[in-house]
């Protein structure tokens, strides 16, 4: 009955370059319903804001069909039911933030009164600075405080808290939960693992242009590879790679130096039976930079996985 | 999957109700035509300098009371330099409006209702609004200083001309900051019209072959036009000789031919800058 926030049907984008041409979307389907929190999960150059581009009208799909509220991208945004916080660039450096505001809140036609979207953004001590002065987190409420002015119901955010120190990206965080209770569909695109696990309740992994998983935060993670186990090896145990099968929740198995990797779904339950059945030592929990863990999911789909390099066997979707 | 568009339809908050296109233009143009003035080293030299070249070259020497058309050489200068402030208005405005799209603003105003062409007349009226500002300053300085044009009249519709005629600069501004898309660009093009103001007559009257090659530059048609309801055609000689008049034919041609080459120029700036993009 509810029409979709998103729909992308078999989505497809593609520049023309001097080396060829580009698939920068390469067929994505996806519904984001009225009310998710969706985090786009990728590596740069995914694909993800292009998607996102598509979304907001920007650019038009090559083939396939992009709606958003059942309507034209472009339609959603002249309606003031799409905003967004756009990376970097995009502000004018001699006006001040609240003019910015001002001058953009003149051009929709009902909007939230410009001292109500500052204060809403978190924007407030610093309005009267010029955009020029403003610190790059401070850029980023002005930003938010613009996407806030049309009340749009689904707000789209392109790397929102890209250079941001911790504090900042906390306080952006938060103000963000505060949108989101009031309703709002919210899709961000983010590189950080730890935020689209912090935030969102569905993760899209996008990589080459193509979904590589999607699913509530627990299930990505699950798709394993993003942590891993490694341990000092004790030879008295045998061959690590016969001893994998061994081991509860293990998939891979690589040697590193001195150190002996285990990667697989439940770390956890791989870390007990090192320590525990096996006389392996000094054994480290690392959360893989989740363009390492990508590196390995894009390899497993380009067919360079060899025996050693294996990674998740999960993450292909179905 | 249910995708009709009845008004209304699913979601909270927020009714459509667009603004009217004319009110958010001039409304756009508003803020942006304070942002300008508010931008004082670009003005300086946008208002102030053709007055100061005016004082120079056009009150305080010997031949301005000279007898020129309708009015004196003093006033013929003046509308040389009203159109040298209002060409240096309308490139340099359009040459920034094309960089401060580039580097986004544009995306971010494509998030409103504003439509690209809104967009472009709202700068329109902002760089016709700031172009009037030296020729207004031109011609109160060069009143003040006993220029003479002929009439009343006279003074306006070289005044109105001046400006009109400075659009087809805002063209070849805008070919400057969509090819190079910096605002060092935008300066140096606004750096090139002194050597295209020199050719176009401006600054110093030429003959001779200066003169032949002036007549193919692109300020050369503007100034005639403009400088017209005084001179009508007539040319001035800084060494005496007669020199055949301008027909108003040419002039317009001038113009016209001039303002298709700058607004390919700019077509072809604008391609490049989306198939980058």
């Amino acid at each position: 009955m509810n029409t979709p926030a998103v729909q992308l049907i078999d989505l497809h984008k593609t520049f023309s370059t001097r080396g060829g041409k580009v698939r920068a979307v390469d067929g994505v389907d996806l519904v984001i319903e009225t009310g998710e929190i969706v985090a786009f999960l990728g590596p740069n150059g995914a694909g993800k804001t292009t998607a996102l581009d598509m979304v907001l009208g920007f650019t038009t799909p090559t083939s396939g069909q992009c709606l958003v509220y059942g309507s034209e991208p472009r339609k959603a945004v002249r309606d003031g039911r799409v905003s967004a916080v756009l990376q970097t660039g995009s502000l004018l450096d001699d006006l001040s933030v609240r003019e910015t505001v001002a001058m953009v809140a003149s051009q929709h036609g009902v909007h939230l009164p410009v001292d109500e979207a500052l204060e809403r953004a978190g924007a407030t001590n610093f309005a009267h600075r010029k955009v020029s002065k403003c610190s790059g987190g401070e850029q980023q409420r002005l930003r938010f405080a613009l996407a806030l002015l049309p009340e749009p119901d689904l707000l789209i955010l392109d790397e929102p808290t890209a250079g941001m120190d911790v504090n900042a990206r906390r306080d952006f965080w938060a103000a963000m939960h505060a949108e989101a209770e009031r309703g709002r569909t919210i899709v961000f695109a983010t590189h950080y693992l730890e935020e689209a696990e912090q935030f969102a309740d569905r993760i899209v992994v996008i990589t080459d242009g193509r979904i590589l998983a999607d699913g509530t935060t627990e299930e990505v993670r699950a798709l394993g590879g993003f942590r891993t186990v490694s341990v000092r090896w004790n030879d008295d145990d045998g061959d690590p790679t016969a001893a994998l099968a061994d081991i509860p929740g293990a998939e891979t198995v690589q040697v590193h130096g001195g150190r002996t990797v285990f990667t697989g779904p439940d770390t956890d339950a791989i870390a007990r039976h090192l320590l525990t059945r096996t006389s392996a030592n000094d054994l480290l929990i690392v959360q893989v930079p989740l363009e390492e863990a990508f590196i390995g999911l894009t390899h497993k789909t380009t067919d360079q996985a060899s025996t050693e390099q294996q990674s998740v066997e999960g993450a292909q979707q179905s | 999957m249910n995708t009709q568009t009845i008004p209304g339809n699913s979601a909270p908050s927020s009714s459509p109700a667009r603004p009217n296109a004319l009110v958010g233009i001039l409304k756009y143009a508003a803020f942006d035509f304070r942002r300008q003035l508010r931008m004082f080293e670009s003005l300086f030299f946008i208002i102030v300098l053709p007055a100061a070249l005016f004082i120079m070259f056009g009150s305080i020497t010997s031949y301005g009371d000279f007898p020129a058309g309708h009015g004196t050489v003093s006033g013929s200068i003046a509308t040389s330099m009203a159109v040298y402030g209002a060409v240096t208005a309308t490139t340099s405005i359009a040459g920034s409006a094309a960089v401060e799209r580039s580097q986004g603003w544009g995306r971010l105003l494509a998030l409103t209702p504003m439509a690209q062409w809104q967009y472009v007349v709202a700068k329109v009226v902002v760089a016709l609004a700031i172009a009037v500002l030296p020729v207004v300053v031109v011609f109160v300085v060069a009143s003040m200083t006993g220029a003479e044009l002929g009439s009343l009249g006279i003074w306006l519709s070289a005044g109105a001309l001046s400006v009109l005629c400075s659009t087809m600069f805002a063209l070849y501004g805008l070919f400057f900051g969509l090819m190079f898309r910096s605002e060092a660009a935008v300066g140096a093009a606004g750096g090139l019209l002194v050597v295209l103001g020199f050719f176009g007559n401006l600054f110093t009257p030429l003959s001779g072959t200066m003169l032949e090659i002036a007549k193919f530059t692109p300020l050369y048609g503007i100034h005639g036009l403009a400088t017209w309801p005084q001179m009508e055609g007539e040319l001035m000689s800084s060494m005496g000789e007669a020199l055949d008049p301008d027909t108003l034919g040419m002039l317009v041609t001038s113009v016209v031919v001039w303002t298709v080459i700058f607004g390919l120029m700019a077509l072809l700036a604008a391609r490049r800058g989306t198939r980058r993009a």
